[in-house]
């Protein structure tokens, strides 16, 4: 299942950040509750090796971007097989977010709600095919 | 606005230094205020980054004041964490381009050698937001992110990184200032230690001890401020939307040359904040020095070593001169006054136009200042 993220969204420029912050980093104004989809594409990953005091080495970091804009930092279990622009879900465990590879049903769920109309769905799951073969993204 | 010269230049060798930052701090202040003839200035600003846990020490400005015998000179301290030095440099130049002062002696320095490693990465990481910093991110955690996307994005090659690091220790081993001596080879930067993958090691700067200083002042002199510009961005590295060039150097650069009334052509070296290997290619290409996607090349095809088109980091750069945090932004400064000046030693280049770049934090508020020797 995928999961939501709390989030907040500047009423002045509209973008959203997350975690939820009290003002837009580029705007002195209040943001406004939201929530997005806790699913987006890896922007860029690393793998610590002498990560700070009461974190286990190696330590994997990830920034995604979730589907909804805003860009997300977080924890994750393995790098293997990951690349820049593959798909992953974020889930919280213990309120620690990480990232893992999406299943294959859920990628399939997320493309047939995304998808309104019968033509979109049949386009979706194609083109979801077709980045998975092409980006070479293992099943999780 | 009045035209703002450079008077007098000086700093310590940097690296593990045993004397306490005040004695740092005078060693350079000294050499500076000799170096133009100078015994009071009108004016004191001091930049350092955090003598308050690095050694224990607080109200810094009238602490260095004290010590240097300056305590009746009217002081302040200037932090933007490690481009301290940089944005004290720029608290000099407007008081004597406001016509404020006649002389300002600016002076950075910071020791933290005699802590633990652990102790000085925790303490430096401090200036990351915070909750990036509660999943473990560290300054080389965040550059490991980035440098990952830049080899992704722009096809940057880990030779051409390497290459960086190589170029910058070989320059260091001409400069009797610099915390490195030694060159290093491609295949050792490759095959040093994984820090934050794919940052190893030797692509990273040290942990150094040292002071930089400089005096300005309104009279002429041989070395002219042209123009200095800063340049900000969101604490976050989430709140950006660009992860492989940074705006707050684009807009620092955009605003000195602004000042200065001329572009990146007219420059004909150039110090840039190498806290990582691949910051000092994204930085050749937000100061505009090279077209976008050509760092990497330009920098394998040797045209920014000492003998090249193009010398950036003469000096040998944060990554072999030494990063001793509030001195850098200075160290870089007074490297291009002795370049301009013949007092580079060893590593002389024929160059007018110089230009000196800073990052403070992860690239949160960055500064460029060009020189000229008119």
């Amino acid at each position: 299942m995928i999961e939501t993220i709390a989030a907040s969204r500047c009423p002045r420029c509209h973008e959203m950040v997350a975690p939820p912050a009290m003002y837009c980093p580029r705007h002195p104004v209040r943001m406004v509750p939201a929530r997005l989809p806790g699913v987006g594409e890896i922007v860029s990953f690393t793998t610590l090796h002498s990560p700070p005091e009461g974190f286990r080495s190696p330590l994997n970091l990830a920034l995604v971007e979730l589907e909804g804009g805003a860009r997300f930092f977080c924890h994750g279990a393995q790098t293997r097989g990951l690349r820049i622009g593959s798909t992953v879900a974020i889930e919280a465990i213990d309120d620690v977010y990480y990232f893992s590879h999406i299943g294959a049903l859920d990628r399939a769920r997320l493309f047939w709600r995304r998808a309104g109309r019968a033509g979109d769905r049949v386009n979706a799951i194609a083109r979801s095919v077709v980045k998975k073969v092409w980006k070479g993204t293992p099943r999780a | 606005m009045a035209d703002v010269w450079i008077a007098g230049a000086g700093m310590t060798r940097i690296g593990r230094r045993s004397e306490p930052l005040q004695e740092l701090m005078a060693e350079a202040a000294l050499t500076a205020l000799g170096a133009a003839g100078l015994e009071q200035p009108d004016a004191l600003v001091v930049a350092t980054m955090n003598p308050e846990e690095f050694v224990g020490d607080g109200n810094f400005a009238s602490n260095v004041a004290s010590y240097i015998g300056l305590a009746e000179v009217p002081a302040i301290r200037i932090e933007t964490a490690t481009s301290s030095g940089a944005a004290a440099f720029y608290a000099g130049f407007v008081q004597v381009a406001a016509g404020q002062r006649r002389s300002v002696l600016v002076v950075g320095g910071e020791k933290m050698t005699h802590l633990p490693t652990p102790r000085v990465s925790e303490l430096i990481g401090r200036s990351i937001d915070p909750y990036e910093r509660s999943y473990g991110a560290t300054m080389p955690a965040l550059a490991g992110l980035i440098t990952r996307a830049l080899i992704a994005r722009q096809g940057i090659t880990l030779r051409e990184m390497a290459q960086v690091a190589v170029k910058n220790h070989a320059n260091a081993a001409r400069n009797p200032y610099a915390h490195f001596r030694d060159p290093v080879t491609v295949d050792e930067v490759l095959r040093s230690r994984m820090v934050a993958d794919p940052l190893r090691l030797l692509h990273c700067c040290p942990i150094s001890d040292g002071a930089a200083a400089v005096v300005l002042t309104a009279e002429r002199t041989a070395v002219r401020v042209a123009g200095v510009g800063q340049g900000t961005d969101t604490l976050a590295v989430r709140h950006r939307h660009d992860l492989v060039s940074f705006r707050a150097t684009q807009e620092a650069a955009r605003s000195a040359f602004a000042a200065a009334g001329f572009g990146p052509e007219r420059v004909d070296f150039a110090e840039l904040h190498d806290a990582f290997a691949s910051f000092e290619l994204i930085a050749l290409e937000d100061v505009g020095l090279v077209p976008p996607g050509k760092a990497g090349h330009i920098t394998l095809d040797g045209e920014t070593a000492i003998d090249g088109r193009l010398p950036v980091n003469p000096s040998g750069g944060l990554k072999a001169r030494g990063h001793p945090l509030a001195a850098t932004g200075l160290a870089q400064i007074v490297e291009c006054v002795w370049q301009l000046t013949g007092r580079a030693e060893g590593r002389q280049l024929d160059g007018r136009i110089a230009l000196a770049h800073s990052i403070g934090g992860l690239a949160t508020n960055n500064w460029v200042t060009l020189l000229e020797r008119p």
